[in-house]
């Protein structure tokens, strides 16, 4: 016990102006009652003694309501036994969410297990475990996220955990860094999915309007397969796996940004339903600019009037285009990587309709040289592909353009922090020295080879 | 960074650091673009100030353009005094005879100059081109190659005639070929119409074959359209061509040929038009349309007034962004902005 409390102040879990409970059985009347060996009658008497225990401490607690001291609870094993029994575990649990630090000392693998499902169901709350023995198995196992330490005591618990990492220190950057990039990448990657789809699927909708709803799709079947697959999937990934709203310097300066994701800010009803209105409405943009543009008249000088193959290849270009271009609007970070995989598939949709082209109008159909022979030369194509991807982006542009400014999110605050100190100077010497330091580390791991 | 120092610092001990590389450890260099207010207002300014000449551009071509449309399919075929019913059934009669004398004449008068090649459509409404058992209805295949003149899958049901031989070309799609024609007369001179070169290239030369020709050709008891010469082979017949190019929409034109002179204004155009397609089943409409083209194709300012509207909008937007923002200054990157710092927690 004392041992658990030295490491306790050493570790600040617990501080000099924290008031300390302390939950135990090495009472003089319980060790007499061990003494005589009656085993009921010591049960009976622990758990009147713990029921007690737990009580005062309540009464303390609410002595000292609405000042701003904070709790330290400390309890050894033996008295988490009788804490985490059916008639007990909720008086424990209230006590035990009011304190700032809760200490368990000596407890077996199991009340590890036990404690963590307690707290998880009790509070409903995301719980997180670390731990690096086999000991800590249990209550890895229990916990919604298990962090093992791989290393002294073995990789049991680094085994049967959800992340493994090699120092305890590292927690700080699992949680703050990755933590923070992983939540925003799958939101976004989640909302710009169901807009993406929502946007190509709605246009073939409003098109069944004017096809008297006969199920005629308004482009050729290899556009419509290809469309997740080659045309917009890259970009998505590299969202997913890439995109870094905020750099991992400053999410370790900044710990607040990682209550973006305790508040589950990016990923609420309001934004994902944001995100499939923006689907809709880019669709009905795009379909009613595109049909009320071309109507009957001829789209060329030659006087060739639209058909059903140009409408689809012009409607499907906008499609491509502001997906894509959309995916560029989101993100705030540009690798090659980013550049290669946008305007990468744009420009694959443009090689595609080529080469399908190409091929013996048996297979290609509809394709059949449209691009090569009808759009291209038009520049009506070309013109009407601008205002409808420009207008269909606008709605998008002007949301974003009014938050970042008016009713910004935490990490548009940093990033504009860190915009003006980049553009007058300040963090060029902080950046510098952080260059300095990868660049030793890079020689430090080459010479460690 | 991610990995320390630790125990690896001594040269007996192999470390485990993984070896660094800016891909793994996610620091690519990056371009990290943010919007502040002057990109914004920058952007907003640009988008006006390219649209609006892009859009009266487009206003200024589609106003050159000179188009003449003349609705025919109710002034060309006799009025019937009795019923609604009677009579749209009397009309669906006198389409159907062929002895009945479809001749009818309209009278067109050219408002400005139109310049040589002027372009004759033929503009139908309410006819679902794009319906999708219309579409499925023909085979490539049988159209481009004389030995595949069997295959008439999915032309269900003008594939094969009542004696089971192949009709070439098969399908709905041809056995609607509309047949109205038109030939005009400027002040009671004949004027040609170049009927040369309207389909596409690729359909003449790819998709449609040099040497199949029609046969059995609108051989069955319902006749859907327009007969075909079964001495030419189906690359040269233009008509064909053009209508076998489905359209997207119900209401839509196709090229029926060229006028190569000018027309002065005020001259006046006769029409003598064969007014055989039966459109009144499914009271579609016809029409007759002439007209010239620019650079940007026929007359539609829809697309010269949206770019205007865009561009116009985006100033407007520029204009209030920057007055809000006149109004309403607020220190970049103010944390104090921030919800959790409005209402402090209590707790």
């Amino acid at each position: 016990m004392e041992t658990a409390i030295n490491i306790g102040y050493a570790c600040s879990l617990l501080r000099e102006d924290m008031k300390q409970i302390v939950i135990t059985l090495d009472s003089p009347e319980i060790s007499n009652l061990e003494k005589l060996g009656d085993k009921v009658a010591v049960a009976k008497a622990s758990n009147t003694s713990i029921t007690n225990q737990i009580r005062e401490a309540k009464l303390q607690m609410n002595s000292f309501e609405g000042s701003s001291t904070s709790f330290g609870l400390i309890i050894d094993g033996k008295s988490l036994s009788f804490a985490l029994s059916q008639n007990l575990e909720d008086s424990f649990l209230d006590l035990a969410i009011n304190c700032a630090s809760v200490i368990c000392c000596r407890s077996t693998p199991k009340q590890k297990a036990l404690v963590t499902r307690l707290v998880k169901k009790g509070t409903g709350k995301t719980t997180l475990a670390i731990g690096d023995g086999a000991n800590d198995v249990g209550m890895l196992q229990e916990a919604d996220i298990g962090v093992g330490i791989s290393g002294v005591e073995g990789m049991q618990a680094a085994m049967s955990s959800d992340f493994a990492i090699a120092q305890f220190r590292f927690l700080e950057r699992l949680l703050l860094v990755h933590g923070h990039w992983c939540y925003r990448r799958i939101s976004l990657m989640i909302c710009y999915f169901f807009y993406k789809n929502l946007a190509f699927g709605f246009t073939l909708f409003w098109y069944e309007a004017n096809a008297s709803f006969s199920g005629q799709p308004a482009y050729n079947d290899w556009y419509m397969s290809f469309y997740n697959v080659f045309f917009t999937s890259l970009p998505v990934i590299a969202l997913g796996v890439f995109d870094q709203d905020v750099s991992a310097r400053l999410c370790l300066k900044y710990p607040l940004l990682y209550q973006e994701g305790v508040d589950d800010i990016l990923f609420s009803w309001p934004k994902i339903l944001g995100w499939m209105l923006n689907g809709i409405i880019s669709s009905m943009i795009i379909f009613f600019f595109t049909t009320n543009s071309v109507l009957h008249q001829a789209f060329r000088k030659d006087g060739h009037a639209v058909d059903f193959e140009v409408l689809g290849v012009l409607m499907y270009t906008c499609v491509v285009w502001t997906v894509n271009c959309q995916m560029a609007l989101s993100i705030n970070y540009f690798t090659w990587i980013q550049h290669f995989f946008i305007w990468g598939s744009i420009l694959f949709w443009y090689a595609f309709l080529v080469m399908y082209g190409a091929v013996s109008p048996i297979i290609s159909t509809t394709a059949y040289q449209v691009l090569v022979e009808a759009c291209a030369p038009s520049p009506f194509y070309w013109l009407g592909t601008l205002l409808v991807v420009v207008s269909s982006l606008l709605p998008f542009f002007l949301y974003r353009a009014f938050q970042t400014e008016f009713n910004p999110m935490i990490h548009d605050v940093i990033q504009r922090r860190r915009h003006e100190a980049e553009t007058s100077g300040d963090f060029e010497q902080e950046g510098k020295v952080a260059r300095v330091k990868d660049k030793l580390r890079e020689d430090v791991s080459l010479l460690s080879k | 960074m991610s990995s320390g120092d630790g125990a690896s610092q001594s040269s007996s001990k192999k470390s485990k650091k993984p070896t660094y590389s800016r891909f793994t450890q996610q620091e690519l260099p990056a371009f990290k673009p943010i919007l502040t207010p002057g990109l914004i207002m920058a952007a907003f300014v640009f988008l006006g100030i390219t649209f609006i000449p892009i859009g009266l551009s487009h206003l200024s071509a589609s106003d050159n353009v000179v188009q003449l449309v003349d609705r025919y399919d109710e002034d060309c075929i006799p009025t019937y005094n009795s019923n609604p019913e009677e009579a749209h059934n009397k009309r669906i009669q006198y389409i159907r005879d062929a002895s009945t004398n479809k001749t009818c004449v309209r009278t067109l008068i050219v408002p400005k100059k139109m310049r040589h090649p002027i372009f004759v459509y033929y503009q139908l409404d309410d006819f679902y081109q794009n319906h999708r058992r219309y579409v499925k209805s023909r085979n490539d295949e049988q159209y481009r190659n004389p030995s595949a003149e069997r295959k008439t899958a999915n032309c269900e049901p003008e594939a094969v005639n009542d004696d089971h031989e192949p009709i070439v070309p098969c399908g709905l799609i041809a056995w609607s070929l509309f047949n109205d024609t038109y030939s005009l007369l400027r002040n009671d001179v004949p004027l040609p119409i170049n009927k040369k070169d309207i389909a596409w290239q690729s359909d003449k030369t790819h998709k449609f074959g040099s040497n199949v020709y029609p046969k059995n050709f609108q051989s069955r008891s319902l006749i859907g359209g327009a007969t075909l010469n079964e001495s030419i082979p189906l690359n040269q017949q233009d008509d064909l061509l053009v209508w076998m190019r489905t359209a997207a929409l119900p209401s839509f034109r196709k090229l029926y040929g060229r006028i190569e002179t000018d027309l002065e204004a005020n001259e006046v155009i006769k029409v003598v038009i064969q007014n055989n397609y039966n459109t009144y089943t499914f009271n579609g409409k016809k029409k007759f349309v002439i007209s010239t083209t620019t650079w940007i194709g026929g007359k539609n300012d829809f697309l010269g007034k949206v770019y205007i509207t865009v561009g116009g909008a985006s100033l407007f937007i520029a204009i209030a962004f920057i007055s809000v923002y006149l109004v309403m200054p607020r220190p970049l990157g103010d944390p104090s902005y921030l919800s959790w710092n409005k209402n402090p927690p209590s707790n």
